[in-house]
């Protein structure tokens, strides 16, 4: 059994194996080691006080089990699913254990017993015994981290097909977003948990983590304390046992049922014009479908918590600009919009003359749900932070992003649209899509571009200390949202008017329209391993100098809060930091335009000679 | 509408549509009478679909043209799409609305007033048994059979006078269908011309009074149903045409035993 699932997932991996696939196995697998190294390299840390060096182990082992559980977010199903096998006569409990052995023949699996290797050094170092203790325990701990996340990733395919499940992988997907981006604090704070250790009370909730059992036993055989040696070891095997059991019982077809959302009895509101009718269908949409719902959670949250990390270390400088992360990242999740609505395109094309107000419809809805959320987050924020110069940076920069936000929304949709799966194909997963991550930083660096000037208006008024002119620039970040949202929006109608078959086709087909001679622009192609690489490369430079190393230090010399952490600028000496800051947001903005450029030519190409 | 009137209700004029090296429709001519219910039959991956979707403007043939009732459906797209109303076989709706709310959002779209789209939208209702019980599911709900009556109310909804129909009983349950074609056949009976694609010849003997057979992208038979069928079933006509070696009478003697 194990020998045939295990050979199944290799050929199932080998066959679905393309360049970019490739390219993401090649990188996250870097990345993960990158990751072990440095867990291996916790362990050889000053071993004076065990203690210490036992807390931040056992805090670390807890990430990498919080990895395994998160990953199923997303990196989507397992190759091997036991809905495979559903009507196969194979006992359940045999098929789990099973599937549990193919799970752990893979890259994940291979960088994480590197990882774990750190309980055979941290053992080693307290001696011979504790070294031979933590063999069995790596291989408890391994399974234990992997039977997680299998089961982790049932319950995720079970909440995803209600709305409220929907809500919660949103909160988890931004937690995941800001952790990315704020793990510098996890840096600051090694220093301080090694030469303290945790407070007693996290240091005891930590050990009681089942991901820090093998450290407890390890740590109590260098004490030749046994019965903790057992009971710890003793704890994972049972706890090992009763997890594939219960995975056996939830292998079974269809045991969490999906919710279905119930529309209104009488909704007998009959819209007089087009527009309106589009705008209550996507105000509906908003509100019942879980892949929408999904975003509409992800902004916020990401938006507050980035917010709030600063607190960290008392600033409160970021918040009045969580309304603007909330726009922004509301037109990132929504850059796909005609993409999530599938070949119902169809209904548009027969209705020619409808574009227009397909496309208004659209964008009314888009800001009637994110406009007053973003506001309202930026007057909240405003008011915490209470310092009244940040006002005309946030109003300014809130109203341009969401006018931008509003206009790029349908035309990138129509522009770059990426072919998924019909929403009535996949009702039991609501929340596959199609890859839309280029599409998203496409997105997001278009916005920003479009919402600027309006900044730069602010920013003159700075330089010139001239009140009128920062709130000049307010009315400049209105008028330029307005202008955006609709001289972008018309444009996505002539586009949609102009390619509604062609658009039909990509979403029927997958791919684009085979182009004869004529034919000047595809939609999306794939993008040649190398390019990719260097495209990446782009972004996360493009990425990390422009935010954090460029408008992060900006933000924080204007604000006069100024906590210097790993932003180089801030280190400098003072003549040097704001050159510094300038360069980083030019070397940040070239390397975004060039990653945004290369991205277009690779998918759109060739080009049409000139169309505005 | 004299003009429109003495037009054919649909004329396909020469269809081509390659994908590649692949030839999907190949030059495809059909002619669509008013008042009659034509069938479209052809095995899987035929040219069906595709010759379907450029005949109702939703994918863009490389050559050849489309008139319904005489306008052009690719140069005058407005005025052609008002007089057809069509059922594609498989693509999406929009799912998270109730039958009700879709049909009131595609009368609106279509430009019907308030009063009319209301009126319509319940009659429709009430006639695909999509009213009462089923009121408040969402279209992401419905089984196939309810998929495809909501389908056919939404053609229905702006009063076409030609309907064309991509496997409109494809999965389709027996009572569900029966329904479909005891409206279809009103429609016709009214004055109204169908066009539908099937594979389930039987069915397209007991409806249709024309048929074309497809294979291989090219039309191989077109004409009244008794002179395609020529004295056989339609299945008999329909192997002959499409050259098709009926496989299944060898191997597999461990089947049962």
């Amino acid at each position: 059994m194990v020998g045939v699932l295990i050979r199944m997932k290799l050929a199932v991996m080998r066959h679905s194996s393309t360049d970019e696939r490739q390219i993401w196995m090649t990188s996250g697998a870097t990345a993960g080691l990158v990751a072990a190294g440095l867990t291996i390299w916790f362990a050889t840390y000053d071993i004076s006080r065990p203690a210490a060096l036992m807390d931040l182990l056992a805090a670390v082992f807890a990430m990498w089990a919080f990895g395994w559980i998160a990953a199923p977010v997303w990196g989507g199903q397992a190759p091997l699913r036991a809905e495979h096998f559903a009507h196969h006569p194979v006992p359940r409990v045999r098929l789990a254990a099973g599937l549990l052995a193919a799970s752990l023949v893979g890259i994940g699996a291979g960088v994480t017993v590197v990882g774990f290797g750190a309980l055979i050094v941290f053992g080693a170092r307290l001696g011979i015994v504790p070294a031979l203790v933590a063999v069995p325990a790596l291989v408890l701990q391994l399974a234990l981290v992997v039977l997680l996340s299998r089961l982790a990733a049932r319950l995720f395919g079970a909440l995803s097909r209600s709305r409220t499940g929907a809500a919660i992988t949103g909160v988890l997907t931004a937690v995941l977003l800001v952790a990315s981006q704020a793990g510098w604090i996890v840096f600051i704070a090694v220093e301080a948990v090694l030469a303290t250790g945790f407070s007693p009370g996290v240091s005891a909730v930590l050990r009681a983590l089942p991901s820090s059992w093998g450290l407890v036993a390890v740590e109590a055989a260098a004490r030749s304390d046994w019965a903790v040696v057992a009971a710890a070891l003793l704890g994972l095997a049972v706890g090992l046992v009763l997890l594939t059991l219960l995975w056996g019982r939830l292998l079974g077809p269809g045991r969490l049922a999906r919710s279905v959302v119930r529309g209104s009895d009488r909704s007998r509101r009959i819209p007089s014009r087009p527009v309106t009718a589009v705008y209550l269908k996507e105000l509906r949409t908003w509100r019942r479908d879980p892949l929408r719902v999904q975003g509409l959670v992800v902004a916020p949250v990401f938006a507050v918590l980035t917010g709030l990390v600063p607190l960290a270390f008392g600033s409160t400088a970021f918040l009045p600009y969580a309304g603007v992360l909330a726009a922004l990242l509301g037109a990132v999740g929504s850059a796909n919009l005609y993409g999530q609505d599938g070949t119902a395109l169809w209904l548009t094309l027969l209705r020619p003359g409808t574009e227009r107000a397909d496309v208004r419809g659209r964008q009314l809805g888009w800001l009637t749900v994110f406009g007053p959320l973003s506001l309202g987050l930026t007057v909240v924020g405003g008011l915490w932070h209470g310092d009244p110069d940040a006002w005309p940076w946030a109003l300014a920069s809130v109203t341009a992003a969401l006018g931008a936000g509003a206009g790029l929304v349908p035309l990138l949709a129509v522009d770059q649209l990426v072919p998924g799966p019909d929403p009535h194909r996949n009702r039991d997963s609501p929340l596959d899509h199609g890859d839309v991550t280029g599409l998203s930083f496409v997105m997001l660096f278009l916005a920003i571009t479009a919402a600027s000037p309006a900044l730069a208006v602010v920013a003159a008024g700075e330089a010139m200390d001239s009140p009128a002119l920062r709130w000049t620039g307010v009315a400049a970040g209105v008028g330029l949202g307005a202008v955006c949202a609709w001289a972008f929006g018309a444009r996505a109608a002539r586009r949609l008017r102009e390619r509604g078959p062609e658009l039909l086709y990509l979403m029927r087909s997958g791919k684009p329209v085979t182009p004869p001679e004529e034919e000047t622009e595809q939609a999306a192609a794939p993008i040649p391993a190398a390019r990719q690489a260097i495209l990446w490369t782009l972004f996360f430079v493009g990425v990390i100098a422009l935010f954090p190393q460029g408008l992060v230090p900006l933000v924080m010399k204007l604000s006069g809060e100024i906590a210097r952490v790993w932003f180089l600028a801030l280190h400098l000496p003072d003549p040097w930091q704001w050159p510094t800051v300038i360069a980083m947001i030019l070397l940040g903005l070239t390397s975004l335009t060039l990653c945004v450029h290369l991205y277009r030519r690779s998918t759109a190409r060739p080009r049409p000679p000139a169309t505005p | 509408m004299s003009d429109a009137g003495a037009a054919p209700a649909l004329r396909v004029d020469g269809l081509h549509k390659a994908f590649g090296e692949h030839v999907a429709a190949n030059r495809v001519s059909l002619t669509v009478q008013p008042g009659s219910f034509y069938g479209l039959v052809g095995p899987n991956g035929a040219g069906k679909t595709t010759t379907l979707s450029m005949a109702v403007g939703l994918q863009r043939p490389d050559a050849g043209r489309s008139l319904v009732f005489g306008v052009d459906v690719w140069r005058d797209p407005l005025a052609a799409k008002r007089l057809m109303g069509v059922l594609p076989d498989g693509l999406a709706l929009p799912e998270r609305l109730t039958g009700r709310e879709l049909l009131t959002y595609l009368g609106t779209l279509s430009g019907l007033d308030p009063a009319t789209v209301e009126r319509r939208a319940s009659e429709l209702l009430d006639v695909m048994e999509l009213s009462g019980s089923a009121e408040r599911t969402l279209v992401i709900d419905y089984s196939t059979g309810m998929r495809k009556k909501i389908g056919l109310a939404s053609a229905l909804l702006h009063g076409p006078r030609l309907l064309v129909l991509d496997e409109p009983f494809e999965a389709v349950d027996p009572v569900s269908a029966a329904t479909l074609k005891n409206i279809l056949r009103r429609f016709v009976a009214g004055g109204g011309a169908v066009l539908l694609s099937s594979h389930v010849m039987a069915l397209v003997e007991q409806l249709c009074d024309t048929v074309a057979v497809m294979a291989g992208g090219v039309v191989a038979a077109e004409g009244p149903l008794d002179e395609v069928r020529g004295g056989r079933t339609l299945e008999e006509a329909f192997v002959e045409l499409v050259g098709a070696d009926v496989s299944g009478g060898e191997g597999l003697s461990w089947l049962g035993s």
